[in-house]
């Protein structure tokens, strides 16, 4: 019988290696599908909002207000002929802070902020960001979320 | 039909349809002896996740207060009223909220199915805690049981974050922003914080994309992983040697009085356990058989849950707050009472309170089997031996009853100090 001689002389040899490679393949096929399906669940596209929208004219906003427009999370400070949008999402866990006599309030854990956007209480660690704020040809201000400026930077009108 | 009776074959078959029907089903007559009663356990796919027999101090209702089991059988309340409510249920923002009006206002029985998934969800958050406490305070971890209570705190995780996913569904005020702070606090997770809290929420914040990620999360993902690890807890259990009970002074072991039946085959050794413990015939002396012992016991605990869930359905609603307005967080804006401990600690610090200290926590926990490797104190209550673990244990859970008590009734709009007096 010559099959039970061949198992015989080397049967751990081969077997080594059909064990070899299918753990190979089956320890490379958990990773790739693995990491498939990781890459499959991050989204490459979004359904939210835009970074950058328009505003409306800068005659909205009048001198020596604070408009908070809550569906942007923006807060609109507009002060003589100057312009300024301040992030309104707390920078603690992204509840929306609302504006208080001194500045800005959360709601969800305390933090507070001065009219400015820097931190003078609770447990937000940074301040809020200021977006970069630009008067579009159409006359309209544009805000953009994607773009921080650094604060105090305001836009002439 | 070569027999002597005159009857045709089909009359008598006919006849006899009704005992051949059910004992093809049940292969075994109510048992009347203990043969039987082995077999009705390991003949049954219902019931062969029983031993044939069990240790009497498995059966003392004072020693695991049926924790495990109560926390069995809520979530299968849970797994059937949450399979109904999917009947109505749909994953939409513009839906969501309507379709929870109308569990109240048109379904049939609507609000009752709700409020026993919701009433059962919360305790069993609250039975698996203690369930834990339970096994810690009686050093139920120990060898061989390490790696169940590894299982066992997957199984606490997985139960969190079944309540955390399912609290988004309703689409109302509590859920959006109890998930927005929830999701903001991953991702102060270090490396890949932001990462994870954009693949949960499939967008920048919480929207569609994230009801629908927390819809199959909770209605198909984290439901077949506790169902798997509970299969493999219960499983373990078996394997373990039942359940732990206090050791037994050398000379007292009994000497193995080998049951008279054991020369019959049929006798089914499979039944018994290969543990380290219920061998048979080492402890025959001390050991009933679970039929009917056993499954008295977990009848009684399971008509005892669920009245207890029926009993609270009917007498409290599921809260549901105004829809969603993604403009104003209530104030406060407080998440589920289990996450409250949590929210008084992220109030501190974000990290520290959010990532920090339950990271640290849980790895902790995990470790417990391998950190306290003595062997003494197992299967009592409060042993002296464990008097030292039993401290610390005590004060990481009384702490964290104090920061859910701060944050349920000491915060006021703002997170603000108030007086609940
Ligand atoms: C979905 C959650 C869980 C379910 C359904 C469950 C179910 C059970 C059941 C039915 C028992 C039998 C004894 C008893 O009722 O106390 C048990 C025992 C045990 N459980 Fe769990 N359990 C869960 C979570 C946990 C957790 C969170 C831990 C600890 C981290 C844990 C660790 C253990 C251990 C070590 C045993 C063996 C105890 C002994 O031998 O005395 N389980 N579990
Ligand atoms: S989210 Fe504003 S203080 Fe926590």
């Amino acid at each position: 019988m010559p099959v039970t001689q061949k198992q015989v002389e080397e049967p751990v040899g081969r077997r080594r290696i059909l064990l070899w490679l299918s753990s190979v393949g089956l320890f490379g096929s958990a990773v790739l599908s693995a990491v498939s399906n990781l890459v499959f669940i991050k989204p490459r596209a979004t359904y939210g909002q835009p970074t950058r929208f328009s505003i409306g004219k800068p005659d909205d906003f009048p001198s020596g207000t604070r408009i908070s427009l809550d569906v942007k999370r923006v807060c609109v400070v507009r002060d003589g002929n100057k312009l300024a949008a301040i992030s309104t999402t707390c920078t603690h866990l992204g509840c929306i802070v609302g504006i208080s006599d001194t500045g800005f309030a959360c709601p969800c854990h305390g933090s507070r902020y001065d009219q400015d956007g820097n931190v003078t209480g609770g447990p937000a660690p940074k301040p809020l960001p200021w977006y970069k704020v630009s008067l579009a040809p159409n006359g309209e201000v544009e805000v953009d979320k994607g773009i921080q400026v650094p604060p105090g930077t305001y836009l002439n009108v | 039909m070569s027999t002597a009776t005159k009857e045709p074959g089909v009359i008598r078959a006919l006849r006899d349809l009704p005992s051949n029907l059910w004992s093809s089903i049940f292969r075994n007559p109510l048992p009347s002896n203990d043969l039987e009663r082995s077999s009705t356990s390991f003949t049954n796919f219902f019931l062969h996740i029983h031993p044939v027999k069990v240790h009497k101090n498995t059966l003392r209702p004072i020693y695991t207060l049926g924790l495990g089991l109560i926390s069995l059988f809520l979530f299968l309340i849970l797994i059937v009223t949450g399979v109904l409510l999917m009947f109505y249920y749909v994953p939409s923002t513009t839906q969501a909220y309507d379709r929870m009006l109308d569990l109240r206002g048109t379904v049939a029985f609507g609000i009752f199915l709700r409020n026993m998934h919701r009433w059962s969800a919360h305790g069993m958050v609250a039975v698996v805690f203690l369930h834990l406490c339970r096994v810690f305070f009686t050093g139920a971890y120990k060898k061989p049981r390490e790696f169940n209570w590894v299982i066992g705190v997957v199984l606490l995780l997985l139960t969190l974050f079944m309540s955390f996913t399912g609290y988004l569904l309703p689409w109302d005020q509590l859920a959006f922003w109890a998930i927005t702070v929830g999701t903001s606090i991953a991702a102060y997770a270090p490396l890949i914080g932001k990462e994870i809290q954009f693949v949960l929420l499939g967008d920048a914040t919480v929207g569609q994309e994230a009801l629908l990620r927390f819809y199959v999360l909770h209605v198909a993902v984290l439901p077949s992983l506790l169902v798997l690890m509970i299969a493999i807890h219960f499983w373990r259990i078996r394997k373990d040697g039942g359940l732990s009970r206090p050791e037994r002074p050398a000379a007292e072991v009994v000497k193995v009085r080998v049951e008279a039946a054991a020369t019959k085959r049929t006798f089914g050794l499979q039944g018994f356990v290969r543990g380290p413990f219920t061998k048979v015939g080492n402890v025959p002396d001390e050991s009933v058989f679970s039929w009917p012992n056993l499954l008295l016991a977990e009848l009684f605990v399971f008509v005892l849950t669920l009245s207890v869930i029926l009993v609270l359905s009917l007498l409290f609603n599921a809260p549901l707050e105004e829809p969603v307005n993604v403009m104003h967080p209530p104030n406060p804006a407080k998440a589920p009472w289990y996450f409250l401990g949590l929210q008084e600690m992220v109030s501190y610090s974000a990290f520290w309170g959010g990532v920090g200290v339950p990271g640290i926590m849980v790895g902790l926990l995990i470790l417990v089997p391998y950190l306290d490797r003595t062997a003494h104190g197992v299967g009592r209550w409060f042993a002296r031996e464990r008097l030292l673990a039993n401290t610390i244990f005590l004060t990481m859970v009384v702490l964290n009853v104090i920061f859910i008590i701060i944050g349920t009734f000491f915060r006021g709009p703002n997170w603000d100090f108030v007086s609940p007096f």
